[in-house]
């Protein structure tokens, strides 16, 4: 286990550091001075814009200017925007807000999507799972702005149940109606995972040995059919988690949260790459070291899996 | 001639045990059936039912004179009777027949518009009503059908011919190559694909061109196919057949095509039939954001998104391009689900 750990440990090196690679090439080929852009429709004063240039690294070439960022990024110094704050205390700012409202998803997808998944897998072929499967492939098919508004308009809106925007420092009660959202897509993936895996577990050899065993119908399902079932949802589960970051982009603008997708896509629009590749940065090791722990968890999971 | 496996009458799993020793002990002498099956004690006599009354039948029958048929007949044979797949083919087919030929389902032009008719309510000849600029709600909704169609289509075929490339050649050989293209799949697995695209076509804000939306998808979204390729590959790579045509003189790349290939394509289909509603979905997230396809591009997303603000004064305006979206990938998901069930016999046992 040890050392499969560790394999694995510097096998994510190479996937951070290309990830950071590419998507700091992809921002440093963006078109248009960001610098020039800084000054508005005042003329550009060339002393002034030649020292933003040198504090930013943007005299550089692309190569030494991402080196200078993973040196400075090892002691997490990712330097300052170009309003002048430090990127750290962005970030510091934005993130509780992103990781409230992920978790919040994930455990509302989660929850919800295996509870579904169960009666509907058990309950194969009857009304309730065709509900059940209908309103998944509607959550499916509807993109999630749309959701998002609609649930905006009735609840905050028109009903006023809850706030229809969740504006600076958001509680519980803010964050739940953009988690909702946030999560519906992978609720329903994960419904129907669940239940795909649940029907064509049940009909398994092991399940009719244990029934001939005399095991009760509830142990059988919470012993044999459910501990099988979930391994996939598990993985899925795991590598949503980066998912719900990217996809944060979507509600938090919609929901108005100055979160990490805001702030990104503000970050994306005026070209701060420094900014931009921080925040990625954060994110792919954030889904990296998830998908090393449902890789552990598996073994967990499923005997069968020995990490040698 | 059909063989065939005969079982006694099942009533309840023990009482059939219990015939089918009656009916063996006949054959022993009876002394012996006594030492495997001793008289029940008192209180433990159950009732078995004679033979007669619960009789032999059939419950697996193979006719043996019908020609074999492939994986791929049977498949097709399944499919042809699942309502799900005929009622989505049938959405499929419409949604690209309107995508093909838009002029034949709508009269007016899409971008012809008077701001007089600005949010006017349905009158005939207009049947879903006009949106902020007049623009005929109806005919935008038939003419978007295009723009999405065709990403969701060219998208599907670039990922699973890249991601298909990358996966077969990861999975066939193996070792560095294997290695190498593995740890550039994780790189690409790593960024969220909306991320990626939003960083990619910021810098194409004003291009009205649709393949840089479908270009962006295929560039993130190449990467799971190529996972389910390579499993598959690996694991059509090491059955017996191949060890037979290998003997038989056949090279390994006459291997790849005429035997691996095939055998690992049925993962790739479901994915891919599964994933273009996904890449339809992402182009109007995309245009939702403001990176898409500009206004003067007439597409579901845009639409949409222009309508958003309209929600609680015009829904309908955000309603119809909302519907069709979600029609089109509707339809096929369902058919990549129906897809699944006829190619993965394992999920069509229950």
């Amino acid at each position: 286990m040890g050392k499969y750990l560790l394999r694995r440990i510097l096998q994510m090196i190479p996937v951070v550091l290309g990830t950071t690679l590419l998507i700091y090439a992809l921002v440093f080929a963006l078109p248009g001075d960001p610098v020039a852009a800084m000054f508005g429709d005042k003329p550009v004063n060339q002393a002034v814009a030649a020292q933003i240039r040198s504090e930013y690294n943007l005299d550089k070439p692309f190569i030494v200017q991402y080196v200078l960022f993973l040196k400075n990024a090892l002691t997490l110094n990712f330097g300052n925007t170009f309003a002048g704050q430090p990127v750290v205390s962005v970030i510091g700012r934005a993130f509780p807000v992103t990781v409230k409202l992920a978790l919040m998803a994930f455990v509302f997808e989660g929850v919800f999507g295996v509870i579904f998944g169960i009666i509907g897998g058990l309950t194969k072929g009857k009304w309730s799972d065709n509900v059940i499967l209908v309103l998944s492939l509607l959550l499916i098919s509807v993109p999630t702005f749309v959701t998002g508004f609609i649930l905006q308009y009735l609840f905050g809106v028109k009903w006023h149940v809850l706030p229809a925007t969740a504006g600076a420092n958001p509680g519980f009660m803010d964050l739940l109606m953009p988690a909702v959202v946030l999560g519906s897509v992978s609720m329903a993936s994960i419904i129907r995972l669940t239940r795909t895996e649940i029907t064509s577990n049940i009909s398994e050899d092991y399940v009719r040995t244990a029934r001939a065993k005399g095991m009760s119908n509830r142990q059988v399902i919470l012993r044999h059919v459910l501990r099988n079932s979930l391994i996939p949802v598990v993985t899925y589960l795991g590598a949503d988690i980066g998912g719900l970051m990217g996809g944060a982009m979507i509600t938090e603008r919609i929901f108005n949260i100055q979160g990490v997708g805001n702030t990104l896509f503000q970050a994306i629009l005026r070209g701060e790459g420094t900014l931009v590749v921080s925040i990625v940065t954060i994110l792919v090791m954030i889904f990296v070291i998830c998908s090393l722990v449902v890789d552990m968890l598996y073994a967990v999971l499923d005997p069968r899996i020995r990490y040698a | 001639m059909r063989s065939s496996i005969l079982v006694f009458g099942m009533r309840e799993g023990a009482d059939s045990m219990t015939d089918m020793t009656m009916n063996e002990s006949n054959e022993l002498n009876q002394s012996q059936a006594k030492v495997f099956f001793p008289d029940p004690l008192p209180g433990q006599e159950r009732f078995v039912a004679p033979i007669e009354e619960t009789p032999l039948r059939e419950v697996d029958s193979v006719d043996e004179d019908v020609p074999p048929t492939s994986m791929w007949a049977d498949a097709w044979m399944t499919l042809r009777h699942n309502p799900m797949f005929i009622i989505s083919t049938i959405l499929a087919i419409l949604v690209i027949l309107v995508a093909l030929f838009p002029s034949l389902f709508a009269r007016q032009d899409p971008s012809a518009c008077t701001l007089a008719n600005s949010l006017e309510p349905a009158r005939s000849g207009h049947p879903f009503g006009f949106d902020l600029q007049g623009c005929d709600v109806y005919s935008r909704v038939i003419y978007g059908a295009r723009t999405s169609v065709s990403i969701g289509i060219m998208t599907t075929i670039l990922v699973t011919i890249l991601g298909g490339v990358i996966g077969a050649v990861a999975g066939f050989f193996g070792g560095w190559i294997d290695a190498l293209l593995s740890r550039v799949t994780d790189i690409f697995f790593a960024i969220p694909m909306l991320l990626g695209a939003i960083v990619l076509l910021q810098m194409f804000r004003t291009s009205t061109s649709l393949w840089k939306i479908i270009f962006t998808l295929t560039l993130f979204g190449w990467v799971n196919m190529a996972r389910i390729t390579r499993s598959a590959v690996m694991e059509a790579k090491n059955l017996e057949f191949n060890t037979a045509s290998t003997a038989l003189g056949s090279s390994p790349i006459r291997n790849l095509f005429r035997h691996i290939i095939p055998n690992s394509l049925a993962p790739v289909i479901v994915m891919a039939t599964t994933s273009m509603g996904t890449y339809i979905v992402s182009e109007a997230t995309l245009s939702f954001l403001g990176v898409g396809l500009p206004p003067t591009v007439v597409s579901w997303g845009g639409d949409i998104s222009t309508a958003q603000n309209l929600l609680t004064t015009n829904p309908s305006v955000l309603f119809y391009p909302s519907a069709a979206l979600a029609i089109t990938v509707l339809a096929f998901i369902m058919m990549g689900d129906a897809v699944k069930d006829a190619l993965d016999p394992k999920s069509r046992t229950a």
